[in-house]
Formats: structure tokens, sequence, C-alpha cells
């Protein structure tokens, strides 16, 4: 497991990881999420040791990264699959790293086999796509047949099939009980992937808890349709609803279905839809990290 | 530290590459060697009795390692910086968190290359060198009793700018930055140098990297330059200040 203790770091005048705690469990999929400069890779390497916090402290299994013996047989880490040297084959770009820990040269064809690269052991990596990185990345991470694994924007620039790969293939390890921490700005693939989540905005935590938890935090809003919009909306915002239009549609929050009917038959409005629309994680993600956002785009238009 | 010393010699592997490196060191000092010795006895029939006689046939042999210290200076730059541009050196500090350690094995690695090359290109150069001068009776031969310590003040000079460009390339971490200084220092710094006044070259044209090492293989003494083990000392403080200072670096800024 992953324990990450008021973890705080600084460049210049700029806070990028802000007194961040949180624990990573094993046997399931952990999402990191936050969007694009919210300091996730930072926090990954603060765990890996390539980053000196200012404050605070990443544990695995209770030691910090530079007290590992053999770090890459306890942790696994896919951080940029580009960073090959591109004239290298990728079984010679395994066996360097194998021999680094001690690990038998046999382990380095293993985890090719393991992601599908055997067919390519011999080529270079310079010309493999960014799907084949990725996947040479991973296995790499494996090498140590580590019990922790942390992968970091593993899905980027990835094509579906690569997408659906990756996806299955963190539930499998996780499934074997391992730690699997998987690092995304998709909220969508997210969903699919991870049943815990962390999630960061502005280098703060946001939440850490299960994606069903996380979902249900969003307020949840009313849909209506009416061919008397306008009545209904400034009754409403005189109630102290909070509101905004959705192409021929009102979304509200805060009211529940029988008030706002109640409310219509108040003003004697004619009501074509009433339905409740359930939060998805990406709008519990967007209305929580809204008010952390150094620049929203403005979504929600007052009608009244 | 042995794992350490593993994962850089497995990153030398397969040794393809790494035998260019060595073949291109010795090509270098056979060719250059050859052209100075040619040259030399081809203007051999214009010497007087007192040219012949101080004639440093050795050091003229070895002119070659001048030119080869550029190949072996660029072997170490490259062994950094090919890492830290391409951003595998984190891969690298993953596997072993302790930095120093990771200098330590390229150091280790890279200097037994250079070493391997240096004598190499040394005996080839020598070799080729004396054939040439033999034709006009120039030849000191095997026999020289200078050849032992010139052989090893070349092989030495070889090893330690080996060793520079590793700490230069980890200091400054890009290609282009680090040779540009490699090639500032040893091939440039000469001829500013030599465009100074006299009373000035004196005093400035022993800390010369290219001098200290011409100067190791040379059996003349100059009273203006080191002595020949003085003079690899000197080039050897180089090495570890610039050492300390990417030590330094490496342990304090993120790759």
């Amino acid at each position: 497991m992953i324990e990450v203790r008021q973890l705080t770091k600084r460049y210049g005048p700029q806070t990028v990881v802000n007194d961040l705690s949180f624990g990573v469990q094993p046997g399931r999929v952990t999402g990191f999420l936050g969007p694009n400069g919210s300091g996730k890779t930072t926090t990954a390497r603060m765990i890996l040791g390539l980053t000196e916090p200012d404050e605070g402290s990443a544990t695995i299994n209770g030691r910090t990264y530079r007290e590992l013996r053999r770090p890459i047989c306890e942790i696994g880490a896919l951080i940029n699959a580009s960073a090959v040297i591109p004239s290298k084959t990728a079984i010679d770009h395994l066996r360097w790293l194998a021999a680094a820990n001690g690990i038998k040269r046999r382990r380095a064809e293993e985890v090719l086999g393991m992601v599908g690269l055997e067919a390519v052991a011999g080529r270079k990596v310079g010309g493999f796509s960014l799907g084949m990185k990725q996947r040479l990345g991973i296995a790499a991470a494996l090498i140590g047949d580590p019990p922790v694994l942390i992968f970091d924007e593993p899905i980027n620039g990835l094509d579906p099939e690569g997408i659906r790969w990756i996806r299955t293939f963190m539930q499998d390890l996780a499934t074997q009980g391992r730690t699997v921490f998987v690092s995304s700005h998709l909220m969508s693939e997210m969903a699919l992937t991870a049943s815990e989540l962390v999630v960061i905005g502005q280098g703060r935590l946001i939440a850490a808890e299960s994606v069903e938890a996380f979902t249900a935090r969003a307020d949840s809003s009313v849909r209506l349709r009416s061919p008397q919009l306008d009545e209904i909306a400034v009754a409403l915002a005189i109630e102290g609803a909070s509101l905004w239009r959705n192409g021929d549609a009102l979304e509200i929050v805060g009211f529940s279905i029988e008030q706002i009917g109640a409310l219509c038959a108040r003003v004697g409005a004619i009501v074509y839809e009433l339905s409740p629309q359930r939060a998805s994680l990406e709008d519990a993600f967007m209305q929580l990290t809204a008010k952390v956002c150094e620049y929203v785009p403005t979504q929600r238009e007052a009608v009244a | 530290m042995s794992h350490t010393l593993a994962m850089e010699w497995q990153k030398l592997r397969p040794f393809g590459k790494t035998s260019r490196t060595v073949a291109l060191t010795i090509g270098l000092a056979v060719s250059v060697s050859a052209i100075v010795s040619a040259a030399m006895a081809s203007g051999a029939k214009h010497m007087t009795l007192a040219d012949r006689s101080s004639f440093d046939s050795v050091g003229i042999s070895l002119q070659g390692v001048n030119a080869a210290v550029l190949a072996i200076a660029a072997f170490g730059v490259l062994s950094m910086t090919r890492e830290y541009s391409t951003g595998m050196i984190s891969l690298t500090f993953l596997a072993q968190p302790r930095r120093l350690r990771v200098l330590a094995a390229k150091l280790v690695t890279h200097s037994t290359v250079a070493a391997i090359a240096g004598l190499g290109a040394c005996l080839a150069a020598f070799a080729v060198g004396q054939a040439l001068l033999g034709t006009e009776g120039l030849d000191n031969g095997w026999t020289s009793a200078h050849l032992p310590s010139a052989l090893a003040g070349g092989v030495v000079y070889l090893l330690l700018l080996c060793a520079w460009g590793v700490a230069l390339g980890a200091l400054l971490r890009t290609s282009a930055a680090a040779i540009t200084w490699m090639a500032s220092l040893l091939v440039v710094a000469p001829v500013i140098v030599q465009i100074l006044p006299e009373s000035v070259v004196h005093r400035v044209e022993r800390w010369l990297p290219s001098q200290i090492g011409s100067g190791a293989m040379s059996a003349h003494s100059d009273p203006h330059l080191f002595t020949p083990w003085a003079g690899l000392a000197v080039l050897g403080g180089y090495v570890v200040l610039t050492l300390v200072a990417a030590a330094w670096r490496m342990a304090r800024t993120d790759p």
C-alpha cells in the first residue's frame, strides 16, 4: 500500500502540492484524478523518490522509496513511456533494468510476453508507436513482480483497443491483490477502471473515497420542460433555487421534484417533463474542482 | 553497488555499439599518428644531426592520441546526456535511488572501456608511427627507455578525459552543452592561447588539458610546462572538481 502524509512541494512562489494526505489500498484500482497541472505527476514523482518533498512524506509498505533495497521489486512505475534510448531494442531495455535489481534475465522475456510485445523483442524502441512504448513501459514496471504499481497517465495517446487492454490489465493486477494507483485527467476512463478515487485540484485533496461516494457528492438536478419556462424560472429564483438553462429545458438544483411540481401548479404553468438527473462522475468532478480551478469557463447561465 | 555496476555494464551491451567507440578511438589515433609520422619522415632529409638526436620519436608516434581523446571524451559525455535528454535517467534512478552510486558505476564501467580503447589506441598508434618513421631511420623501437612512461601517460590521459566527459555530462545534462565545452577546452582554448602575448602564453599554456596530454607523452621537458605526472595530477584535479559539482547537482536537482 501507499501512504502519503502532509506532502507539500513548492516551486518558487507556487505551491504545486499542498498538504496532501491519502492512502492507497491493495486489491483494487485506485484512480488519481485531477485536471492537468493539478500536481498528479509531482505527487507520483515524490512517491517514487524522484522529487524531494518540501514537507511531509510518502511511504510504500511503510518505507520511503530511497529506503527500499531493491526498489523495482517493491513498486513498479510507468511515468514517461517515451523516456527510452531509441537505439536500444525492447529486450535490451528490459535487461539492464533487470540487472539493476538482481532480477533474473529470463524475466525480461516473460514481461514482454505479458504485454504482448514478444514479437518485437529485438526491434529498436525508436521505431515503436506510442501504444507499443506504453506496453513496454508497463512491462518495465512489472519486471520486478512488485506488489505495488503506479501508472501515470497510462492511456494518453492510446487507441480504443489499447485503452481497453490497459483497463482490463490493471483490473487483473488488482485482482491478484496488488495495489494499483493510476493517474488520469480523464474522468470517464476512471469511472470504468477504478473503484476508489483520490481527487486533487491545485495540489489539494478534494476527495479520497469510492467512486460511488464521490458521484453521490455531486448535486443532483431536476430537469424541467415547459412552454412557460420564463415564468417558472422567475418563481423558482424568488424561492431561492439555483437554476440554469440547458437547451429548451431548465436544470434546477436544491429543490425536489415534488416542490417544483407544486410551484408549477401554483403559477399555473403547463409542464411537459419533470425528471431527476443523476450526476455522473464527470459532473461530480466538475462541480468539486470548479471551486479550486484557476480558470473556470462559465457554464451556468442564470435565466432570471 | 554490484547491482548498479551490473546495470551500467548491461547498458553498454550489446557491445556492438561500444566496440564501435573503441574502434573509432583506435582508428583516429592510428590515422593521425600515421599522417604526422609520414610528414616527419618526408622531411627527414632536411634534418641536421642535432635535429635527429633531439627528435622525439615516441612522442611523434603518439600524436594521434590527441585526436583519439575527442572520441573518448564524447563517449563519456554521452553516457550521461543520452539518459538525461531522453528522460531515461528517471528509470535509472527508480532502479537505483542512490544517485551518486549511478555516477560512480558509470565512471567505473566507462573508464574500463576507455582503458581498453586507450591502451589499444596508444599501442597501435605507436606501432604505425614507428613503422613510418623507420623508413627514414627515425624510429626508436619498442626498447626505447621513454616508451613505458609515454604509453602510460597516454592511457591515463585518455582515461581522465573519459571521466571528465562523464562528469561534464552529468553536470550539464545536454549533449550539445557538454560537447561544446569539451571541444572548447581541448581544441579552441589552445588556439586562443596561441594568439596571446608570449609572456602570458608561458603562464597559461601549462594549464591546458591538451598541453598536459601532449606533455605526458613527450620525451622533452619544457620549463614552461608541468612534468608529465604533475600535469596529469592537475588534469585529475579538474576531473575531481567537475565530479564534485556534478554530484552536487545530481543529488540536489531532480531529473
